[in-house]
């Protein structure tokens, strides 16, 4: 255990030195929701109550799914760069690697996340401590259920970080877009709610809400969002272990 | 772990396995690895005595680092078995990452963290006393002339220094089984000299080592043992007098004449007798002969005969290219 904490703070210290990033982070999200969220919160106010609330959530959960593909361009990059080599030969079980990685994706996520979070919750007049908690442990529960899908994901596209960007590109396309996000499910057409439940974003995003208070109407069983977002953390992290565990490889050699 | 708490370990582990105390730091039975359809090991066996260094020779692609990343559990074999003091690779990899270390080929990686800092992080992996951690980073970086290169970032560091780091690691580490994939390439000749002898302490601490390279005068300068590499398979393994003896003479004589070597010259040479093997370019012959003192004697009276005139003789013994020439019909620096 202490070794794969040993991991974990090397990986953190590597990402709290890369502060610009995080500031630019915030900046985007405040500048998204100051202008985008507040423009179409006009735009919509007439039938769903308090949009710009809504709209921060969504904005904050594909915060949580850009950080859990972090993680994954992250373990690419180890490859590429001759890292993972090196890795997988210290003295850590590869479940142990994968935890590290893990910490490393949910820290990433936490830094990014909690100043938009109480940004949003403040502006909004609902800043209190409970709601601020269980808001962060859903995206925690996403962030994890997000790594382990990316991590597993990764090693499909070992070959090229490239292809990793471009299959990064198609899914996010698919799991941003067809969740609930930026719009709440009843509204959505028919032909588009079916997608949208088999995104995970959907589910962290309701749960999100429904914690911090907004009109359940509008969002997803909360018992089956949590349900689902829980077992998303635990098959996707328990699929990515076994293939850190059976398939991963860190360098081909003659 | 460290070597001293490693011996304990080895047959606590054997023990609980089950199994009798292995003679073999190192053995594989029958280890295969393909990539695609590309066989980088096929069939090998190949065992390493506790304490000694092997030195894998062999050509690029002939499989070395394929084998030295299957023993460091990175890669998994396609078929067969790789045990590491008793442990095996594929069932017990996290037990076998805590007895070695290994020096990579390509030292690559850490671009924004300073030696000093990479190592410090090496050593809290692998249980360094935290006591003597400094201590011993600070040694090992100044017998490597690291020290003034301490706080350089990587990204910065020559390709020599850089090699000079992975060395370091498994010097800081004094592992149970270290390996060092071609240890001294980028490295000047100052340099190759230090991480050589350096391996040898560390052998003579207790270490067992396995060093592959494709350098002859590495090989020559490390070895207890060399196994010859080719195409994924071994072809020998023994001491390096052993392995230049098994060559058709013990000795090689090469001869300059003042014209080219004619064909009925070398037909003559051939026929004084005894076990030698002839060859020839231009002016220069080349001669294995088991006993150079017996045989120039005879060879300048035939050439004297024969009206070729030498204008000077050279008596060498054979060199391990030689010696890899010898058993695979190929030269150390000829393609796969």
């Amino acid at each position: 255990m202490n070794r794969v904490l040993t991991l974990a703070a090397y990986n953190v210290r590597i990402l709290l030195s890369e502060r610009t990033w995080f500031v630019l982070a915030w900046a985007l999200f405040g500048l998204q929701i100051a202008v985008y969220g507040s423009l179409m919160s006009k735009l919509v106010s007439t039938t769903v109550p308090n949009y710009l609330f809504f709209y921060g959530v969504g904005l904050m959960v594909i915060t949580v799914f850009d950080s859990g593909a972090d993680v994954g361009r992250h373990f690419v990059e180890h490859a590429h760069e001759g890292e993972l080599p090196y890795f997988l030969s210290l003295p850590v079980s590869r479940g142990g690697f994968l935890a590290a990685q893990a910490i490393y994706g949910v820290t990433n996520t936490m830094i990014k996340v909690l100043p938009p979070l109480i940004g949003v919750l403040w502006f909004v007049g609902d800043l209190t401590i409970q709601g601020a908690v269980f808001a962060l442990i859903s995206m925690f529960l996403l962030g994890l259920g997000i790594t382990g899908i990316m991590v597993s994901m990764s090693f499909i596209a070992f070959k090229s970080v490239d292809i990793y960007s471009a299959f990064l590109a198609g899914l996010s396309a698919l799991i941003v877009r067809f969740s609930t996000v930026f719009y709440p499910l009843i509204f959505m057409p028919s032909f588009y709610s079916p997608i949208s439940v088999f995104s995970p974003l959907t589910y962290g995003a309701d749960l999100t809400r429904w914690v911090l208070g907004f009109d359940p109407n509008f969002l997803i069983n909360p018992i089956f969002a949590a349900a689902v977002v829980t077992g998303v953390a635990v098959g996707t992290l328990s699929l990515s272990a076994r293939i850190v565990d059976k398939v991963i490889e860190g360098v081909k050699a003659a | 772990m460290s070597h001293s708490e490693s011996d304990s370990t080895f047959l606590t582990l054997t023990r609980i396995n089950g199994r009798s105390p292995n003679l073999f730091a190192v053995e594989t039975i029958n280890l295969s690895k393909k990539y695609g359809k590309t066989d980088a090991l096929r069939g090998l066996n190949f065992t390493v005595n506790e304490g000694e260094i092997m030195v894998i020779l062999g050509p690029n692609g002939s499989g070395k680092t394929t084998l030295l990343m299957i023993l460091c559990t990175i890669l998994k074999p396609t078929s067969g078995t790789a045990r590491v003091v008793g442990i095996d690779v594929v069932e017990e990899g996290t037990k076998v990452r805590e007895v070695m270390g290994i020096a990579f080929q390509e030292a690559r990686g850490f671009w924004r963290h300073k030696p000093s800092s990479i190592l410090k992080f090496h050593a809290s992996m692998f249980d360094i006393d935290p006591a003597k951690r400094q201590d011993l980073i600070e040694r090992t970086m100044k017998d490597l002339e690291l020290w003034e290169s301490r706080d350089k970032m990587f990204m910065h560091l020559s390709g020599g220094q850089a090699k000079r780091l992975e060395t370091a690691k498994v010097l800081i580490q004094q592992p149970k089984l270290a390996i060092f994939d071609e240890p001294t390439s980028q490295v000047d000749l100052r340099g190759k000299r230090k991480i050589w002898d350096k391996i040898r302490e560390l052998r003579d601490q207790g270490s067992t080592i396995i060093v592959a390279t494709n350098e002859v005068r590495e090989a020559e300068y490390l070895a207890d043992r060399v196994t010859i590499l080719h195409q994924g398979q071994r072809v020998v393994c023994d001491t390096i007098p052993k392995l230049k003896d098994a060559i058709a003479g013990g000795d090689i004589v090469e001869v300059d004449f003042e014209d080219p070597v004619s064909g009925r010259l070398v037909e003559d040479l051939n026929g004084l007798g005894g076990d030698v093997s002839l060859s020839s370019e231009g002016n220069q012959l080349r001669a294995k002969v088991s006993r150079a003192e017996d045989w120039v004697p005879k060879m300048t009276s035939a050439s004297y005969i024969a009206g070729a005139k030498i204008a000077s003789i050279r008596i060498t013994e054979p060199s391990l290219d030689d010696v890899f020439l010898h058993f695979t019909g190929k030269g150390l620096l000829d393609q796969p």
